[in-house]
């Protein structure tokens, strides 16, 4: 059993953020409205501003739901890999360290300020640590969905479809932007953005899904891609809510922050779902402005730091790298709620 | 929008639109003037990234004044199109693009209007030649050196049409300055230039709104650029909205600043004393262009801020309680089709619509009333929904009658009181009321409280404290007065010195001699100007020349009209119904053709309204089923633009080839130029107002009639004709040059078009083509050689680019919507701004 201490982070992980290399799209895929994958970006949304106070409950009886319970593993992301490999004749990996999903990172970068338990899969391969979610824990401790948490999850997939077109909003016809409301919503289609990207001396291969884009893509492939994150939260009117809420930006921060998404778009919604404002944030000068708010009201210390949040992965990612380097068989890493140490073990020979 | 009372209109109703421009001038250190360094932020506030500049509202100005000396030659011209073009945009500081846009040829539906201007201004001249030769003849006679200058032939204004050799002059002059902008001022660096000149089809501001759409449709468009756009026309104000960008304004001229000026005297034109005192001395030229006439001032320059607008918009339009979608967007373009109404450059305007009757607001009164009763907007993205349309109106029909009865009672009670008045002077023995000729009291209208103090917007103009003092002595004379107005100012000048000296020296004395008739305007400018002064006087008694014998024998206000209407200007009987049907259909067409032309372009460069005159809102019944389409067709050939809108006296600035087509009474077109032409009143009072009776262009006739003499023109002549395209200029220090350099000018240049990326231009998308005049790093010659000029050379090593610009592909329908991620400013309109909006709405009394 090896571990990786967690505490006192805030003074260890301080200063100026570790080295960390601008992700960069290497390939992208999609899932079709069945869910079937192509090597393709037909998936992807264009970002348009959704009409205010629209009901995000609307259409919920027709919701086409994908079942997320059985395990992908790392399959969509690895088949992309290889159709690269064949287009460019090159080896993807090469140089990389680690290959997963978005969301394994985002627990790591989320452990010092939110602490919040997980338990991934690891192996070690041809050089590069392939990193997967323990889907067994995540079903055993996902618990039981209620109406209304089912309703609210679907208030999120709304609002996707309310601000997004399937072709940039010169070519979309008005009858497609204003008949947005009345689209079947269906979360089997998905958009996947697989880049490369470096945190110290790790180099990774990350994929994760892109809810849209903001304008088009780059002439010129070497430029950044101006992706938006969409996400639905609760319209603020209380201290507590804020407060609540500048925890939720870190993770809404650290998501885009991995895939190099540019913008985040809120739609703020009331307790009935009803969408009530539109707010629209670049990632990068979020920790700043939080930082910046704090300060201006006299609030305190920000809840969270991502200068911290960064040099904590990196430290992490850079320890497991050497851990994990050369080993067989699959390991476990684990964090328990409000621990002091992720654990890391074999599971399998 | 030949209503330049809209303008007037609309900045008194919603007084915030309107504000100063801040402008910093150049400072004069021990006698050198320093020019402004445009790279400092801008002093307006915020910094602005888009200029256009609908060129011909800066030709027109430079190159017949009205307040000062023409430029004797057309270098000469140019050089003030550079000097005023180099201010406007000092003022802006556009940090990203500028546009100049020249007038190509027009859709057909525009050269009637075009036609009729320039048959007008050719036969004012004509009146003034004539008028000055008999002057000359009567100096002659009483023994006095006559001046060489007073025989000059003043420049004809028509020259101002694509094809002319005058517009070829003028493109080079514009590539030259951008030239020379580009190698000289640090301003420029990162400035992009577009240059449509006279051979690129289109008109100016209409070529712009073009530009505009074409770089809102690119996904990487930033949806918060700052527009500005120049121009002299109402209806920039129209094509703002219609973009659908909320950052944009308006630039212009405060033509109503005139009191703002240093006093000058009225006779001379020169400062240091009035009128009482003047010598008569004619002006001392100083300097190579008459420097002093330049302390002339300037005027100072306003903003209308299209944003301020749209928040008075959504006070104004807003209806509640519907069971559709409310929409700013399509309620804003739902307005400016209304606008439409009551006046454009394509169609004439309704009888029973003027803005001086408060059109606009009787319209859109209607709108607000049978909004949802149409259960939609009557527009969506230009496109005229005409069941809907035909509810606006039946509503307009309803009123047409108590209409015209109140516009004819107001005529008569404004008529009585002056007939008061001037009894109530002439009892008051009040001797010198004899001799007062009250042109215009422009006393009555007045300017809303709430208009900002500081702007000098609406101060009573100094044309009509002048017309008052009109004496006797100068009535009698009247013909020389007006003649020495008109004629090139210098030798006006020139001639009101030796009137002052050897006719009139001793009648003068009380006179400020710029009295000139309103209705006798010279310039399209001046008709533009005299419609102003006419609006802000309000009520107005007319002038002794003005044509007062034209009796109205339509009479609208009494039952009949219709009738007597139809068969007077229309020449049919009362019961020819159908006729009325075809006329009302005609304009249907026209409405939708227009509302197309502002918010998608031309729908049809052969479509035109074939009537002299509107229909009333009552003519038309069940237009809900008329299918509208058109035809694309194509423009026509600057050559053929020129003979259709050219009168013969213009006739020298077409090939020669072409002359006996309009002089010949052999010619198988010569119908297409008269002479004389009857101008119909039509119930005004001034000949400006009148409509002048040409005949249409058979566009057939024309053709075929040009395509026998088109083999006879030389090669000059033929490339003058051809369609041009827009040329792309900017400087090395932008990112621009090294991309294009290697694209075009490497040894692995390509050749083709090569799409723009909008990160290495900056925001600028389209194509570029390799520019065939354009050679890297060469010399670039001052274009002209009879003047000279100590700002402008030749520069030896060019160090900007021009390529050949071309507009995205356009391949969808524009949508009046706003864009993502457009930031609105922070609002203009308080509450109480609001409540006034509010409360005239009630005080109306519905
Ligand atoms: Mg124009």
């Amino acid at each position: 059993m090896h571990s990786f201490n967690v505490a006192d982070y805030a003074t260890r992980f301080a200063g100026r953020s570790s080295n960390i290399k601008r992700p960069r799209e290497i390939t992208c895929f999609s899932y079709d409205e069945n869910h079937v994958l192509r090597h393709d970006e037909s998936s992807l949304r264009y970002y348009y501003t959704p009409a205010l106070h629209g009901d995000l409950s609307g259409g919920y009886d027709s919701f086409i739901k994908h079942d997320d319970s059985v395990d992908e593993h790392l399959d969509s992301l690895l088949e992309s890999l290889i159709e690269l490999e064949k287009k460019t004749g090159k080896r993807s990996t090469e140089d990389v360290d680690f290959v997963t999903w978005r969301g394994m990172i985002t627990k790591i970068m989320t452990v010092p300020f939110m602490e919040d338990a997980f338990e991934m899969n690891a192996v070690f391969h041809e050089g590069s640590i392939y990193l997967e979610e323990n889907n067994l824990y995540k079903q055993s401790t996902r618990g039981f969905q209620d109406e209304r948490g089912a309703r609210m999850s679907y208030w999120g997939y709304k609002f996707e479809s309310l601000s997004t077109l399937s072709r940039p909003w010169a070519e979309a016809s008005r009858e497609e932007i204003e008949n947005r409301s009345r689209e079947i919503v269906n979360n089997k289609a998905q958009y996947c953005s697989i880049v490369k990207t470096g945190f110290g001396n790790c180099g990774l291969i990350i994929g994760g899904e892109v809810d849209a884009i903001w304008d088009c893509r780059p002439m010129n492939p070497e430029n950044p891609i101006n992706y938006v994150e969409l996400k639905t939260s609760r319209q603020i009117s209380t201290p507590n809510q804020n407060h609540n809420f500048e925890k939720k930006l870190q993770r809404f921060w650290a998501q885009s922050f991995l895939l190099g998404v540019p913008k985040i778009v809120i739609g703020f919604r009331d307790d009935h779902g009803i969408l009530t404002s539109i707010d629209i944030r670049e990632t990068q000068s979020i920790p700043a402005n939080i930082k910046k708010e704090h300060l201006a009201q006299g609030l305190g210390p920000p809840p969270w730091n991502g200068n911290v949040a960064i040099n904590f992965t990196t430290a992490f990612l850079e320890w497991l790298k050497s851990t994990l380097a050369d080993t067989k068989g699959v390991w476990r890493i684990r964090y328990q709620q409000r621990g002091k140490q992720i654990e890391v073990f074999q599971v399998q020979e | 929008m030949g209503v330049p009372a809209f303008f007037r209109w609309l900045s008194q109703k919603y007084p915030k639109i309107i504000s100063p421009v801040l402008e910093t001038l150049p400072q004069e250190i021990d006698g050198q003037l320093i020019p402004v360094d445009t790279t400092e932020p801008n002093p307006n506030g915020e910094e602005l990234d888009n200029l256009y500049l609908d060129m011909n509202g800066i030709v027109h100005p430079c190159s017949h004044p009205e307040d000062r000396p023409a430029p004797e030659t057309e270098q000469e011209m140019m050089l003030e199109v550079f000097r005023y073009t180099e201010r406007v945009v000092a003022m802006v500081r556009p940090r990203k693009i500028l546009m100049m846009a020249v007038d190509g040829v027009a859709p057909r539906a525009k050269m009637n209007q075009q036609r009729s201007r320039r048959f007008r201004s050719a036969q004012e001249a004509k009146d003034k030649e004539e008028e000055m030769a008999e002057f000359v003849k009567l100096l002659a006679s009483k023994g006095t050196e006559i001046d060489s200058t007073l025989q000059k032939k003043s420049w004809d204004s028509n020259a101002i049409t694509p094809g002319t050799p005058f517009m070829g002059i003028l493109s080079i002059a514009l590539k030259y300055w951008v030239s020379y902008k580009l190698n000289t001022d640090p301003a420029w660096a990162k400035l992009k230039i577009i240059i449509s000149d006279a051979s690129v089809p289109g008109e100016g501001e209409h070529k712009i709104m073009e530009f505009i759409r074409s770089q809102r449709s690119d996904p990487e468009h930033n949806p918060n650029t700052r527009h500005v756009i120049y121009g002299l026309d109402a209806d920039l104000i129209m094509l703002g909205l219609a973009t659908h960008e909320p950052h944009f304004r308006v630039l212009r001229e405060d033509v109503f600043a005139q009191d703002s000026k240093p006093r000058v005297c009225k006779i001379c034109n020169q400062k240091g004393h009035r009128a009482e005192e003047c010598t008569g001395k004619a002006k001392e030229k100083t300097g190579e262009f008459d420097e002093k006439s330049k302390a002339n001032p300037r005027k100072p320059f306003i903003w209308l801020d299209v944003g301020v607008l749209r928040e008075y918009l959504e006070v104004e339009l807003r209806v509640p309680g519907l069971s559709f979608q409310w929409d700013l967007e399509r309620a804003i373009d739902d307005w400016v089709f209304l606008c439409f109404f009551v006046g454009n450059d394509f169609l004439p305007h309704f009888p029973s619509l003027e803005i001086r009757d408060a059109g606009i607001e009787t319209l859109t009164t209607i709108w607000k009333e049978n909004l949802a009763a149409m259960k939609g907007f009557v527009t969506t993205d230009g496109n005229v929904n005409l069941e809907r349309a035909q509810f606006i109106l039946d509503g307009l029909a309803k009123q047409e009658d108590s209409i015209f009865r109140k516009r004819r009672q107001v005529e008569e009670r404004r008529e009585e009181s002056a007939k008061r008045r001037k009894l109530q002077q002439e009892n008051n023995g009040d001797s010198s009321s004899e001799a007062k000729i009250p042109v215009h009291r422009g006393k009555s209208e007045r300017v809303p409280t709430a208009h900002p103090a500081n702007i000098p917007l609406f101060a009573p103009n100094d044309t009509s404290e002048a017309t008052k003092k009109l004496n006797h002595d100068i009535v009698v004379n009247r013909a020389q007065i007006r003649t020495a107005n008109y004629a090139n100012k210098s030798a006006a000048a020139a001639l009101k010195a030796q009137l002052l000296q050897n006719t009139l020296s001793t009648t003068t004395q009380t006179t400020e001699a710029d009295s000139k008739p309103t209705n006798d305007q010279p310039s399209i400018l001046g008709k533009r100007k005299a419609e102003l002064i006419e609006e802000s006087s309000g009520t107005q008694t007319p002038d002794t020349s003005a044509v007062e014998e034209n009796q109205d024998t339509v009479k609208l206000w009494e039952p009949g009209y219709r009738d007597r209407y139809y068969e007077q200007k229309f020449n049919r009987p009362p019961s020819d119904t159908e006729f009325r049907r075809e006329v009302a259909n005609a304009y249907v067409e026209g409405l939708c053709w227009v509302l197309i032309y502002y918010f998608q372009g031309c729908a049809s460069w052969t479509w035109y309204y074939p009537y002299h005159y509107a229909p009333f809102a009552q003519d038309f019944e069940n237009i809900g089923e008329l299918k509208i389409s058109f035809t694309l067709g194509k423009p026509f050939k600057p050559f053929e633009q020129l003979m259709g809108v050219l009168p013969a006296a213009s006739k020298h600035n077409i090939p020669k080839a072409f002359w006996p087509l309009m002089t010949d009474e052999g010619s198988e077109i010569i119908d297409f130029y008269p002479e004389t032409f009857p101008l119909d009143l039509n119930g005004k009072k001034f000949a400006w107002q009148g409509v002048a009776i040409l005949p249409f262009i058979d566009e057939a006739r024309l053709l075929t009639a040009m395509n026998k003499v088109y083999p006879n023109i030389t090669d000059d002549e033929k490339e003058r004709n051809e369609m041009g395209s827009e040329l792309l200029l900017f400087s090395e220090s932008h990112p621009l040059y090294d991309e294009l350099a290697t694209q075009f000018f490497s040894k692995r240049a390509i050749e083709g078009d090569f799409p723009l990326d909008p990160r290495v231009s900056e925001g600028l998308s389209g194509a570029v083509r390799k520019d065939p005049n354009f050679i890297p790093h060469s010399g670039v010659t001052f274009p002209f050689t009879n003047v000279t000029s100590d700002i402008y050379g030749d520069i030896d090593d060019d160090q900007s680019m021009s390529v050949i610009y071309l507009l995205p592909e356009k391949k969808h329908q524009h949508k009046s919507m706003l864009l993502r991620g457009v930031v609105l400013k922070a609002p203009a309109l308080n509450a109480a701004d609001k409540d006034i909006i509010m409360n005239r709405k009630q005080g109306n009394g519905r």
